[in-house]
């Protein structure tokens, strides 16, 4: 019993000094979240940074002495850090009257935070500049050795530089797997799909029904197969279901059989195949998700299922799913890396073949991820151009007269 | 006279739920029916029935001496003489407002562009939207999307329509103009058949109101009949509530 007064009694100091701990740092943090010039604080991080940059790099500019520099930078990380000591020191004096009466807040020291931060941009950019200059510079050196450097990253440029032809082979291999496997697929996807959503109804005939339940199951098993299965697998399978299929039904030679079903060929089918069970998913859900009140309006119109998917829903769809085909485009960039496994010279097989060349794996697979990463952004880039520009097309029908 | 729409028997159930249970009418040309009743009375059900939006579980429905019920009937023709408006307008979104309208009679009656759009631009001008013939549909207000859809089943130039509670999404504002362009319609002497809660409307243009509850036909008559001496204490219930909670 006295025990248990104890332990309430403990629970309720407990309790309160949370609560109070809870309120002084609520308080404190309103505090510091009231207005305040932290702007002051980003500015001397900023200068503290050109300044590092200098003071722990082996090279340095071309126009301007190194000491000088840094004294600047740093002069202008302390003013900047002793103005915002300054203005803490002002409002913790002023408290509540901070805003109003504070000489921080007033619109001349604004002003001339402003001005302050116009000259700590001038340092960035200019520190910026140089820097490019020193990896121009360094760039230029790389190019023109004839050994293989050891610091990363000029061993990364020299590798690059020096085995470019095969870089090059391997990214337009990857953009033509991706561009055209996506096309490919989405093709497929358009006929998969429309499989996949017929429904029997009361009114076709049995031979009819049968035929609808069966394409549509089809569409779905073929779906879950691709997209249960990991790509470099399915290439595996393709690569050598083609393979024997030529060889056991043609007379060819193995020479001939690789010149017609190539590494490329089979990786392009790969790719087409699984795009297809993704973008037919996409597509699906993008007939899905139009409102069968216009499926029912166009069949009470008179028009047949076909015309209304035709006319209708399919046009509608598809301009839905526009952002994910590209979406797939993308991911198709990324993925086709894993057909490397049956030879296919795409990027992934220019780094790794690069890296067995010269005995260096991390900076080749540097390289090959900066490309990856480029390329991505740009098709991002153009896809999010295009649908932009498509969306804008969908409501420039302002109201008109005739 | 023989009529140009006539049930017999209708049945439909959704699942264990029976909608309808045994719906005889008969339509004249000409006529306009209005069918009121409650909620869940099957009125919906009874309206989508007649051009096939809902399969019937049993009994026929005869139009233009075609049972459509029939599994070998030609449904596409037959749809194409009966003109619907839903509760929800179901423009085609893709479409601006001329090509919902033309979209039909271009691709199934083989009606050419021209003469088509002429036809489109005359209803559309008659429901009073004659300048918005290039307008896109989705940035039409409510009003104005129901009389596209009108105008969009006028073009087909249908022999009956109906009406599927026409004004029951759309603002009390806006309602009067829709109901505006079903009075014109009445007038010109289309056969009509509406699923409405407007029974002003009902009351006004109808030449006959049928009264359904729980799935059957409870009460028709004419309008001054069904409102004025209700015979059944059911019709009697809904109107003396429904009057009521209109305040009027």
């Amino acid at each position: 019993m006295a025990m248990n007064n104890i332990f309430s009694a403990l629970c309720a100091i407990l309790g309160d000094a949370g609560r109070w701990l809870r309120g002084r740092a609520a308080a404190l943090l309103s505090f510091a979240a009231a207005d305040h010039p932290y702007v002051y604080l980003s500015g001397s991080a900023l200068s503290l940074a050109a300044a590092l940059t200098y003071i722990f790099s082996q090279r340095y500019g071309f126009f301007l002495s190194r000491p000088l520099w840094v004294w600047t930078a740093l002069a202008l990380c302390g003013a900047f850090c002793l103005a915002s000591l300054a203005a803490l020191a002002s409002k913790l004096r002023l408290k509540r009257r901070y805003r109003a009466g504070s000489r921080f807040c007033a619109p001349a020291a604004r002003r001339a935070a402003r001005y302050g931060s116009y000259v700590i941009w001038t340092v960035a950019a200019l520190t910026l500049a140089d820097r490019l200059h020193v990896l121009y510079q360094v760039v230029r050196e790389v190019m023109a050795m004839d050994t293989n450097p050891s610091p990363f990253f000029q061993a990364m440029v020299y590798m690059f530089y020096n085995s470019r032809a095969l870089f090059l082979r391997g990214l337009w291999t990857t953009l033509r797997l991706a561009f055209f496997g996506t096309i490919f697929g989405f093709l497929l996807a358009v006929g998969l799909v429309f499989l996949r959503i017929q429904t029997p109804s009361k009114r076709d005939w049995d031979h009819v029904k049968l035929i609808k339940i069966l394409c549509s199951r089809f569409a779905a098993l073929y779906a879950t197969v691709v997209r249960g299965t990991p790509m470099m697998l399915q290439a595996f399978i393709i690569y050598y279901a083609g393979f024997g299929l030529f060889k056991g039904h043609t007379d060819l030679t193995i020479t001939e059989i690789n010149t017609i079903w190539s590494f490329f060929i089979a990786g392009l089918t790969t790719v087409s195949l699984n795009s297809a069970a993704y973008l037919s998913e996409v597509l699906r859900g993008g007939v899905e998700s139009i409102d069968a009140g216009q499926t029912e309006a166009a069949r009470s119109l008179g028009m047949s299922s076909w015309m209304t998917m035709m006319k209708v829903v399919f046009p509608q769809a598809l301009k839905n799913s526009i952002p994910a085909i590209g979406n797939e485009m993308i991911i198709n960039i990324k993925d086709s890396s894993v057909l490397n496994c049956i030879g296919v010279v795409e990027l992934m097989y220019a780094a790794t073949s690069v890296a067995g060349i010269y005995y260096k794996n991390l900076p080749n697979y540097v390289s090959a991820a900066i490309i990856y990463l480029i390329m991505t952004c740009c098709i991002s880039a153009i896809l999010n151009k295009l649908s932009a520009r498509l969306s804008l097309n969908t409501y420039r029908g302002v109201p008109s007269s005739n | 006279m023989e009529p140009i729409l006539s049930i017999q028997g209708l049945e439909k159930s959704f699942g264990p739920l029976k909608v309808l249970k045994g719906i005889d009418l008969d339509v004249q040309k000409g006529e306009v029916v209005c069918i009121i009743g409650a909620s869940g009375s099957g009125k919906s059900t009874l309206l989508r029935c007649l051009n096939l939006l809902e399969e019937p579980d049993s009994g026929h429905i005869w139009f233009g001496g075609q049972d459509l019920t029939d599994l070998d009937a030609d449904l596409d023709g037959l749809r194409q003489r009966i003109g619907m408006v839903f509760q929800g307008f179901n423009l085609f979104n893709n479409k601006n407002v001329l090509d919902n309208c033309t979209l039909a009679p271009i691709s199934v009656k083989h009606i050419p562009r021209a003469q088509a759009e002429e036809t489109a631009i005359h209803h559309l001008r008659t429901v009073g939207l004659g300048e918005f013939i290039h307008a896109d549909s989705r940035r039409l207000s409510g009003g104005q999307k129901q009389r596209v859809a009108i105008a969009r089943a006028l073009c087909m130039e249908p022999e009956i329509m109906l009406f599927d509670e026409p004004t029951s999404a759309l603002d009390p504002e806006i309602v009067g103009e829709v109901l505006d362009v079903m009075k014109t319609l009445a007038r010109e002497g289309m056969t009509m058949v509406v699923v409405t809660h407007e029974m002003a409307f009902a009351k006004e243009v109808s030449d006959r109101v049928v009264f359904m509850d729980q799935g059957v036909i409870l009460e028709q008559g004419t309008p001054a009949e069904v409102f004025g001496s209700p015979r059944e204490a059911r019709t009697r219930e809904f109107l003396s509530r429904y009057l009521e909670d209109k305040g009027i």
